[in-house]
């Protein structure tokens, strides 16, 4: 708790100090309207041209234990979009490495969406949360991606010479092999064959991520010449109790994490962004004052 | 940080919790001295623990031939070169520990190992220190040496691994001390391994989380000792509890040898994390190299190990080693008997300190055979 205090005090002056020497307010983003009821998911939709770009500059994270003041990732294009059902960012970013396969000393590319569970009430902390403040964190990994894509992964996979004769799992029972399967016999979410790339998770601070039992995230991600376009969404009401419940015309903001595999990020060592002001866009709102740019007139 | 009292180091130290020493602490020494390096004991561990997937490259226990060997590759003399020469007298240690010498932004100076560097946990395997010169021939102590370093996790007082934790997924059971790690809560962030100075972390690829020896917990709770103790073909382990270090009772054998005798010494105590396995030390092996690998009170260690045949006790204790699958509590020397009980001081075991010696003929009647020293 000293340290969120010594944080959230560090982060109020930061602020006040790029207002004192007339820095611009940090951009926004609003999520157009875009018509459909289908999850949002493909990188590559058309749709996207019409949603306008946010640059979001990227914070390498040096507040808490385990640092990463070399974090590589400094910039994220951040678009979105919503069509009645679903809210969907679609991330993009310059990373040289795809990394989707992890071993001991492989970390995986990432990225997360963070936002308040409640929407209209003050802000907690961008750094996942704080007691009281919870967090919905949605967070893409390309190991997932490539378990979708490709199916999970075997020894054989992870090592091509690698050999084995027999595994427990092969010949005991499945109560009997539980205890040789490790994480993976009490389902950990991390060990699991998913069927989202995205982990749709809550928080109240640091170390208290947790996978929520009722997963609503989805997604999808795609790594070319040296760039991810990642999609994230998650519809914009539902009854999950521990997700904001979004309408058109609402103001709230989001955040953003992203891990660079390559550079060996990994928890807390990653790349993250203050909040940043996203905006609900209407479809079809008669002109008034603050109409949040970007909607369709 | 909080100041927590480490009795090897013999001074308070940094650590990122508070000291809360268990009720009695899962523990474990080995006599190096005996130790034949047929990894009886690494099979046992590995058939009843690490046979699934992911687990193919992991030895919770392994046993190394020191001075080449390691595993995973470097694993000491790595963290050793990282934290730099240290002032290393004692009784009070006053070099640095692993908690001493945290880098900034980090939770504990470590280091995270190349998936190579478990690539071959034979290396070094029987190399001596040193060369043989033109003409030598050996004496004693012998001036080339080796020895084999059996290692589990030490399930230490001050944990690296749980100190290193983002997720506090690894914890130390109040009851026995020995430290586990959640399997449900780990998110594979490999913190563990690369702040565990022994290296006693493992990453499993296949599931993505981190798994560690668990000091066979549901063997412990029925009173038997680990699979590797038991398994032990050259009886050089003896497992049980530790009680606390300023109030020793000399009739557990892990307190007389540990705190009582001090003939079984921690590995590498200045790393601060007060490990709880402890190491009888090699008798014909350098000095320098020793203190350095199982601090200072090693020199009085082998001397007292040289003396053993005169000392009852103290043999009688070591007499109790591979003796039986059950924890011994208390011991004690009846005639030229050593006699180990369970918790309830019911006897388990009662062993001659001396072997009977048998001298059979050469020529064996029976069968009409020659016997040669291998029958
Ligand atoms: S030896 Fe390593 S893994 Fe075992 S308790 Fe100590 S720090 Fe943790
Ligand atoms: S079984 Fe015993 S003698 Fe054999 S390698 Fe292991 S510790 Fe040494």
């Amino acid at each position: 708790m000293k340290r969120l205090c010594a944080f959230l005090a560090i982060f109020t002056l930061a602020l006040a100090a790029a207002r004192l020497h007339g820095q611009p307010a940090p951009p926004e983003i609003v999520a157009i309207e875009v018509p459909g009821n289908n999850p949002i998911v493909d990188p590559h939709a058309p749709l996207w041209r019409e949603a306008p770009a946010t640059e979001v500059t990227m914070l390498p994270q040096t507040i808490v234990v385990p640092q990463k003041p070399d974090a590589a990732v400094r910039q994220l294009s951040v678009r979105a979009v919503h069509n009645a059902r679903w809210l969907a960012f679609r991330l993009e970013w310059a990373d040289p490495t795809q990394s989707d396969r992890i071993v001991l000393d492989n970390f995986g590319d990432q990225v997360a969406v963070e936002l308040p569970v409640d929407p209209h009430g003050p802000a907690p902390s961008p750094m996942m949360g704080n007691p009281g403040g919870r967090v919905n964190i949605m967070q893409w990994r390309a190991a997932f991606q490539h378990d979708i894509d490709h199916g999970p992964p075997t020894v054989q996979s992870l090592y091509p010479n690698a050999w084995a004769d027999v595994y427990p799992d092969q010949v005991l029972s499945v109560a009997d092999a539980r205890a040789y399967t490790g994480a993976l016999g009490v389902e950990n979410p991390i060990s699991r064959a998913a069927a989202s790339p995205v982990l749709d998770q809550m928080a109240e601070g640091w170390g208290t991520m947790t996978v929520k039992p009722d997963q609503y995230a989805v997604g999808r991600g795609s790594w070319k010449d040296g760039r991810w376009t990642v999609v994230i969404a998650r519809p914009l009401v539902s009854d999950d109790l521990y997700a904001p419940r979004l309408a058109p015309g609402d103001r709230t903001v989001a955040a953003f994490a992203v891990w660079e595999g390559g550079n060996r990020e990994v928890g807390s060592r990653k790349s993250w962004s203050p909040w940043v002001p996203l905006v609900i866009g209407r479809a079809t709102v008669p002109d008034r004052p603050g109409k949040p740019k970007g909607s369709k007139p | 940080m909080a100041k927590v009292f480490n009795w090897q180091i013999g001074r308070e130290m940094d650590y990122p919790f508070e000291g809360h020493r268990p009720q009695r602490q899962f523990a474990m020494i080995f006599d190096t001295n005996k130790c034949i390096a047929c990894q009886t004991c690494t099979v046992a561990c590995k058939t009843t623990w690490t046979p699934g997937r992911g687990q193919e490259y992991m030895y919770w226990n392994n046993v190394e031939t020191k001075p080449y060997g390691y595993y995973p590759l470097g694993w000491d003399v790595r963290i050793l070169e990282a934290l730099g020469v240290q002032e290393m007298d004692g009784p009070v240690y006053r070099g640095k520990t692993l908690f001493d010498a945290t880098p900034t932004g980090e939770p504990i100076l470590g280091y995270l190992p190349e998936d190579m560097d478990y690539a071959h946990p034979n290396i070094g395997e029987d190399d001596c220190a040193g060369t043989m010169t033109q003409g030598a021939h050996l004496t004693l102590p012998h001036m080339q040496w080796m020895f084999y370093l059996p290692r589990i996790c030490n399930h230490c007082t001050y944990p690296a691994c749980l100190a290193a934790c983002p997720r506090q997924s690894i914890y130390k059971r109040p009851e026995d001390g020995i430290v586990l790690l959640d399997q449900s809560r780990c998110r594979g962030y490999r913190e563990c391994v690369r702040g565990c100075p022994y290296k006693k972390t493992y990453f499993n690829a296949v599931t993505r989380v981190s798994e560690k020896c668990i000091g066979c917990y549901p063997a412990i709770e029925q009173g038997r000792q680990t699979q590797c103790t038991i398994a032990c073909i050259g009886k050089i382990r003896l497992q049980g509890f530790l009680g606390k270090p300023d109030h020793p009772n000399e009739d557990n054998p892990l307190d007389y040898l540990v705190f009582v005798r001090k003939l079984a010494l921690p590995l590498y105590p200045q790393f601060g994390l007060e490990p709880n396995t402890y190491y009888i030390p090699p008798v014909h092996v350098p000095a320098d190299f020793l203190r350095q690998m199982f601090g200072w009170g090693v020199e009085q260690a082998v001397e007292l190990y040289r003396r053993v045949a005169e000392d009852k006790k103290l043999l009688g204790a070591l007499t109790l080693f591979g003796s039986t699958p059950q924890i011994i509590h208390y011991f004690r020397v009846d005639g030229d008997s050593a006699i180990g009980y369970d918790a309830t001081e019911k006897e388990l075991v009662r062993v001659p300190l001396h072997e009977p010696l048998v001298i059979r003929e050469a020529y064996d009647q029976a069968h009409d055979a020659y016997r040669t020293n291998i029958t």
